[in-house]
């Protein structure tokens, strides 16, 4: 999953994309396609304000999709950019939303224990900050009592 | 039982018609196992597993791509240095058996190395009723210089072989694929064979 998490499109490819799609746009009407084309690789880029672009292209995509397998296709990629711009509840809202359509999606369930494990991990590094504070906080509080019960023994 | 280096890592692609069984193929080959309810892929998906052919242990990264109109433009990008395609037709289907010439020539645009190894899989031969003989399957495969078998993701048939022969042929192509160690040198024989499968993959 972490390959096709990070992976970054070429930027060759994202240019040519892109100009299709703003030559869509000056004519006034972009077509399913070159919109999905676009999006999809705006959130393999590697800039977070692409990323964010294509979220929305496809959020936009979602909204005006017909059927489910269309739906499905762009959950999974706003899953994607969100995992990309480290957004993991939200990424975690977009596999549940392709389970209610495909229950047994192995790519969503496999993107779903990914997110989770990044939520878990990352729930860890806090949690091991908190607990070296602590830790370290007890450990003044321990020398203290300690210098203090040796002053007293002392007097 | 010593730890052998990895020779090579490859790069596999996986490409056909919507519905021949990409997904099912590369799922029996890795996990060995089948789903009948098995969901159109979204985009790509990418597995990794190891396999030793002759001796020699290699890591396969296979990208498997959507057959589904959506995502056809963009999968190409894919073919980039990949060693060795699957190119998947169903023998019950024969238009997913005419589609073969529009991959090929796809793949000739956009793969980087003209040299890779292609093998043709025509699953689904545990399903009655094909439309598509073995013979017309073998044929073509020869017209176009790549290797064939018939397949059941199913029933488990020639898929572990499709895998072996496209993999053998790749290690046996000089400057097709690189050395991931220093020290290693390329064995000849040693791996086990095959369990009896009786691999029958052409040219």
């Amino acid at each position: 999953m972490d390959t096709i998490v990070k992976e970054n499109i070429d930027p060759k490819d994202l240019k040519s994309f892109e100009a299709l799609y703003i030559e869509q746009q000056r004519r006034g009407y972009v077509s399913e396609k070159t919109q999905f084309d676009y999006a999809w690789c705006l959130v393999r880029s590697r800039y977070i304000s692409d990323m964010h672009k294509g979220i929305e292209l496809l959020k936009d995509l979602l909204h005006s999709a017909k059927d489910d397998l269309s739906k499905r296709d762009y959950l999974y990629y706003i899953a994607i950019g969100f995992v990309r711009i480290k957004e993991y509840e939200s990424a975690l809202e977009y596999t549940e939303a392709i389970q209610k359509i495909e229950p047994e999606n192995k790519q969503a369930r496999e993107l779903q224990s990914y997110i989770k494990q990044k939520l878990k991990s990352d729930g860890l590094i806090g949690m091991a900050i908190v607990g070296g504070a602590a830790l370290a906080v007890g450990g003044i509080i321990g020398a203290t009592v300690a210098a203090m019960r040796k002053k007293k023994s002392n007097q | 039982m010593e730890e052998q280096e990895i020779l090579t890592t490859l790069k596999i692609l996986i490409i056909g018609e919507s519905g021949v069984g990409k997904s099912s193929l590369l799922l029996r080959f890795t996990e060995d196992t089948f789903d009948p309810e098995q969901a159109a892929t979204i985009g790509v998906d990418f597995k990794v597993k190891t396999l030793t052919v002759d001796g020699n242990k290699t890591k396969l990264a296979i990208w498997d791509t959507a057959g589904q109109e959506r995502f056809r433009t963009l999968t190409p990008s894919y073919y980039r240095g990949a060693q060795g395609v699957i190119l998947v037709y169903d023998v019950c289907s024969k238009q997913s058996f005419n589609k073969l010439d529009a991959w090929l020539n796809e793949l000739e645009t956009f793969s980087t190395k003209h040299d890779m190894v292609k093998m043709l899989v025509g699953n689904k031969i545990d399903r009655p009723n094909h439309e598509v003989t073995k013979d017309e399957g073998l044929k073509f495969a020869r017209k176009h210089h790549m290797l064939f078998i018939e397949a059941s993701a199913k029933t488990n048939d020639g898929v572990q072989c499709a895998f072996e022969e496209l993999v053998e042929k790749i290690i046996q192509t000089p400057g097709l694929w690189e050395t991931s160690g220093k020290n290693l040198t390329l064995g000849s024989k040693g791996g086990e064979p095959g369990a009896g499968q009786g691999c029958y993959c052409v040219v």
